[in-house]
């Protein structure tokens, strides 16, 4: 009894370790999961036609012809959405249309004057288009359909009478047809408040489809395109057929998000069914494609990341783990081999490997402010540079802060070549040193390399010692490595909490990180095949 | 083998020292930074070979960046400190101000919540935890998450300023490094209350009327909503006419200066 | 050209005969060469000594201004952080007392999973399946802080808020999970380290008596390991107190020590996290600037101690495991 109770406390615990381990790849999946899932959507998507168009204004890139082509199939369809609205807001623009007719009215004398038309016939014409134009304003001030009716029809009625036809006065007719349009079935009380529901109609159509044509070019890079992505279009066509309020249901209780659809708004105008117009033809409207933008990791960025892609951050970061390994390489072998070869178990040794494991626990952020107080305003003053963050401070601080990791690498990699090699060829007359260059260092280099790699990758996520001494979010490609630099890993902070646009494209605020996170992934586990096989040619041997 | 990089590097130094001319160096206030940055994507599309870098760091570190020459235009979100004018004076550099547009420092909360205008004091008696739900200002019973911006920055110099008076925040405030990062914690949090410039203010959130004022562009830009203020850029002595920098400072009197100050939500000073 | 040379003189002997002993000349040239390159070696080597002595010496230079308009006292004793304020106050508890709380919590995730993860790779597991555990640990450690930053600011957070009600989803529980995350690979491969090293003999004794596995693990293995795992837990102790990007954007960074204390779901601040996201925006020379480099020297002299006692216990795990 009290054996079997042993029995299950054993068997729970074996479950316990075995969840404990299973938690942690869990974790590693529901960290990694959903980020790679949705950096992934900068590479892979469903790019439209402004997305090609963007490419072209932008970088340069794709075929002038087809696109041409392809732009005017989509705006031939856009026109017909453009004309629409342009319809509606002329009938209902009674101002507009006031002055159009009076400015009608007005250049019609000269015309019929130029004409050589006077007299009678003359007053009779201009007492006419008077009449239209009374009309015309009369009807467009009321609020009584009838009125508008009969006066619209009293207009139309001259339609057929010769002497204005091919004038200036045949202009009265599309204004007056227009409005009858227009208001036909409107809510006239509710004038006003088309007039501010078709801004809001426009304002979406230009993030759907860019400026309208003819417009001037916006001189904001992200103004001149419209949805570039087919997920970005479909949450602006949701604006566009919803409207989304916060009401009040209960007092005391917080505001509810209620949806109502963008036709009711504009029940019974021609408008009403603009929107369901949009939803069917918005693939021809914007031709869709998957699109494969491997150019993401190369490109430049406009407008704080939202086009292009993170090509001067991964330069900025190879720059920096570069340059920082070309240091800390040949220190760390250097001391590596010193603690192995020539090192005895003497006072000064210990201090070193006191040292050693004493830097490898310094904060990365005290690394930060060392750097701060030592390269940038300090030894960047006295050599007579300017005194700002910089690619060498950075890379000079990150250097020291991988130094550790070299050195143990490159420590045990050497310490595990086995000894008979050297005493083969000290046996043979080669000397210390000649031993070490020629036997032990090929043979401890793939556990190095490993080491190296380790190093790189560690140092290339690193963001707090290089958050005073390096790095910038926005900036120029560095010419020298006397200026600083973007890099992905500042970047991907100031794309996740610092920058108002990365919020309005989440797939490039995710393609950063993700890209920093496969590119260390990626060398990790080159580091971990390396070792793998070092492993194997030893436990072969 | 060390020295020859070394000595590459001086070289590479050196010659990026005589690329000066065409470099143009901004830092300073997180808020100013946007319209910086616009500014100077345009610059660099007009001159390819300028090289502009923009630092958003904080309005007291612009300062001290001009003071000690590592700028050219110190971008700043408050007017300069008597310290930080008589420390320039010391070096004999002599500040010069250019206001190049106005910001409104609005009080931001969810969309749920019913709540639409509070008075100066009351949103100061929020941040000194006096007020600690929203019941006791005819909201729904929710406790009140304060979000402010860090110390250091100049929105918060601003508020800390305008509608603070001065006064010490409590110590359950949580504090965020970006507008955007205020933005968002407001919008995701029902029951926060936190400040963004203008420029931040969107759908997803509500601004609050403060003291009856309404915080739009035309109200901050006469100044009648009480929490609005000048952007200013900061030069060392007025730039030499015709000069790039100069260039740079008067950007914000032309057309283009004005519609990219407005795309980043700010509030232009002229109005062509 | 030097080498070319040895290696025709190299050639040449080997045809002739040549005496066995070298030359006097010869002997001290590869006495003073050895020697020289010795100490040359000695030198690189002592880069860290250099860097750690450099480190120290300019964060504390850069920090003494502080004592010169402040009192360290003040600084060490006082809550209430505002470096803006006329006059400043630079009143550290808080922030300190931050640091430390979800340096704890993050240990009270970390430590039982951890020990449980070293005790299934060193014990139970068989080598095939470790070899496929190990690259998931090593992963986990390799993803970089900016990485959990995000995470936890743009995925966690609102899941916290949404699935458990918190006024706000950046707080002490949000930073110590991601913490916990980060510091669990050191406490497991340095805890799996010493507990595999203890060799079998302890262990079949175990066994033979009759214990079960679990009694082996906590009654035998684990006191006989406890100084490797009492090291393992400072090394992730370490790695949490001094970990930047995730406290600073994770943790709300409300300067307050959470009221009761066991309400975890509140906003609180790092020193870490102060230091990030206020030294960028410090103009040089003023009494904030230097309050942040203080900060700086108690960060470092706090991870100088816990490394010493680490190394203390490492020591002694070594010594322990070579007696058995």
């Amino acid at each position: 009894m009290k054996l079997a109770g042993r029995m299950i406390l054993d068997k729970t615990f074996t479950t316990l370790t075995a969840l404990s381990v299973l938690l942690l790849s869990v974790i590693l999946l529901v960290v990694l999961g959903p980020m790679i899932y949705r950096g992934s959507g900068a590479v892979i998507f469903r790019g439209t036609v402004e997305f090609r168009k963007m490419q072209m204004g932008l970088f340069e890139r794709g075929d002038a012809e087809a696109l041409d082509a392809e732009i005017a199939q989509a705006q031939e369809v856009r026109d017909a959405v453009y004309r629409q609205i342009d319809e509606f807001r002329q009938g209902i623009d009674t101002e507009e249309l006031n002055e159009k007719a009076r400015k009608i009215h007005r250049e019609f004398g000269g015309e019929l004057r130029s004409n050589g038309i006077t007299g009678d016939e003359y007053s009779e014409l201009r007492s006419l288009t008077k009449d239209i134009r009374d009309k015309l304003e009369e009807a467009s001030e009321s609020q009584d359909k009838a009125l508008i009716r009969r006066n619209i029809e009293d207009v139309l009625e001259h339609q057929d009478d010769d002497r204005l036809k091919g004038t200036l006065a045949a202009g009265f007719f599309p204004l007056a047809a227009n409005f009858s349009k227009a208001v036909e079935n409107a809510d006239l009380a509710k004038l006003s408040q088309y007039t501010e529901a078709i801004e809001q109609v426009e304002d979406i159509l230009r993030q759907l489809f860019g400026p309208k044509p003819g417009e001037p070019t916006p001189a904001l890079a992200r103004m001149r395109y419209g949805a570039t992505r087919c997920d970005q279009a479909q949450i602006l066509l949701g604006k566009l057929l919803w409207i989304e309020k916060w009401v009040q249901t209960e007092p005391g209780k917080p505001l509810e998000k209620i949806k109502t659809p963008r036709s009711e708004q504009f029940a019974g105008t021609p408008l009403e069914s603009l929107p369901g117009f949009v939803e069917k033809n918005l693939a021809k409207m914007l031709r869709p494609r998957l699109t494969f933008y491997w150019q993401y990791f190369i490109d430049d960025s406009y407008n704080s990341h939202y086009f292009g892609g993170v090509g001067p951050e991964i330069l900025g970061t190879l720059l920096i783990t570069v340059l920082g390994m070309l240091f800390a390489i040949p220190l760390g072998l250097v001391s590596a081999a010193y603690l192995v070869e020539c090192a005895s178990d003497n006072l000064a040794v210990k201090i070193i490997r006191m040292c050693i494991n004493s830097l490898a626990g310094v904060p990365s952020i005290v690394f930060g402010l060392f750097g701060l107080a030592f390269f940038v305003l300090y030894l960047l003053p006295t050599f007579g540079l300017p005194s700002q963050g910089c690619i060498l401070a950075a890379s000079l601080t990150l250097a020291i802060l991988t130094l550790p990791v070299m050195i143990r690498a490159s420590e045990e990699a050497i310490r595990s070549v086995p000894q008979t090699y050297k005493e083969a060829s000290l046996a043979l007359g080669a000397s210390r040193f000649r031993t070490f260059v020629t036997v032990t260092l090929p043979a401890a280099l793939p556990g190095i390399l490993t080491g190296i790699i380790l190093s790189l990758s560690r140092i290339a996520g690193e963001t707090a010692p290089i958050l005073f001494t390096g790095a910038v979010a926005l900036g120029p490609v560095p010419k020298s490595v006397f200026q600083p630099t973007r890099t992905l890993s500042y970047g991907s902070y100031d794309m996740a909490v610092g920058d108002r646009v990365a919020m309005m494209v989440p797939h490039n605020q995710y393609g950063m990180v993700v890209t920093l996170v496969v590119l260390i992934l990626l060398l990790n586990g080159m580091a971990i095949m390396l070792r793998g096989r070092v492993f194997k040619k030893l436990q072969g041997r | 083998m060390r020295k020859l990089i070394i000595c590459t590097m001086l070289a590479a130094g050196l010659a990026g020292g005589a690329l000066r001319a065409d470099t143009l160096q901004l830092e300073g206030s997180t808020t100013v930074g946007p319209i910086a940055d616009a500014f100077a994507e345009y610059f660099k599309s007009i001159y390819p070979d300028l090289q502009i870098t923009v630092k958003k760091t904080g309005s007291g570190d612009g300062a001290a960046a001009l003071v000690d020459a590592r700028c050219d235009i110190a971008n700043m979100s408050r007017f300069m400190k008597e310290k930080e004018f008589k420390d320039a004076v010391a070096k004999n550099i002599f500040p010069v101000a250019h206001v190049v547009a106005m910001d409104g420092v609005c009080v931001i909360v969810h969309p749920s919540n019913p709540v639409k205008a509070l008075t100066t004091a009351q949103v100061r008696d929020i941040y000194m935890g006096k007020i600690k739900n929203w019941k006791e200002l005819g909201g729904p019973d929710m406790p009140i998450v304060p979000i402010s911006r860090d110390t250091s920055s100049g929105t918060y110099e601003t508020f800390h300023e305008l509608v603070m008076a001065k006064q010490e925040m409590a110590a359950n405030i949580e504090y965020v490094n970006a507008n955007p990062q205020a933005h968002a914690r407001v919008k995701g949090t029902p029951g926060a209350i936190g400040y963004v410039g203008l420029g931040f203010v969107d759908t997803s959130v509500k601004a609050l009327e403060m003291d009856k004022v309404k915080p739009s562009r035309k109200t901050i830009a006469t100044g009648t909503y009480p929490v609005s203020r000048p952007l200013y850029m900061f030069t060392a002595g007025y730039p030499k006419l015709g000069s790039m920098t100069h260039r740079f400072v008067t950007f914000h009197y032309t057309e283009k200066g004005q519609e990219l100050i407005e795309a980043k939500g700010f509030v232009p000073l002229t109005n062509y | 050209m030097d080498k070319g040379n040895s290696t025709l003189t190299l050639k040449r002997t080997a045809g002739t005969f040549r005496p066995l002993a070298l030359t006097p000349s010869e002997d001290l040239k590869g006495y003073i060469l050895a020697h020289l390159g010795r100490a040359v070696l000695f030198l690189i080597a002592c880069t860290s000594v250099i860097a750690i002595f450099l480190i120290f010496l300019f964060v504390i230079r850069e920090s003494v201004g502080f004592l010169q308009t402040e009192s360290l006292w003040g600084y060490l004793s006082k809550t209430g952080w505002y470096p803006q304020a006329e006059p400043a106050k630079f009143g550290s508890v808080a922030i300190i007392a931050g640091s430390l709380y979800v340096t704890a919590a993050s240990l009270a995730f970390a430590v039982p999973i951890g020990i449980l993860a070293a005790a299934f790779l060193s014990d139970i597991v068989s080598f095939r399946i470790r070899a496929v555990v190990k690259p998931v640990i090593e992963l986990l450690a390799a993803i970089p802080s900016v990485a959990y930053g995000f995470f936890a600011v743009l995925i966690l957070a609102p899941f916290l808020q949404k699935k458990f009600g918190f006024p706000t989803g950046t707080n002490a529980l949000n930073a110590s999970i991601i913490l916990a995350v980060m510091a669990l690979p050191t406490i497991i491969s340095v805890a799996e380290d010493s507990i595999s090293a203890l060799g079998r003999e302890l262990r079949e004794a175990s066994y033979s008596l009759g214990a079960t596995r679990m009694e082996t693990m906590f009654k035998v293995v684990i006191p006989a390991a406890h100084s490797g795992i009492i090291a393992a837990v400072v090394l992730g102790m370490m790695r949490a107190i001094g970990e930047t990007m995730v406290v600073w954007m994770a943790s709300g960074n409300a300067a307050q020590i959470p009221h009761p204390w066991w309400d975890i779901s509140q906003s609180v601040r790092t020193m870490t996290a102060t230091i990030a996201g206020e030294m960028g925006e410090t103009p040089k020379d003023t009494s904030h600037y230097y309050a942040l480099f203080m900060m700086g020297v108690l960060l470092l002299v706090l991870t100088f101690s816990l490394n010493i006692v680490s190394e203390y216990f490492l020591s002694r795990a070594k010594k322990a495991t070579g007696r058995a």
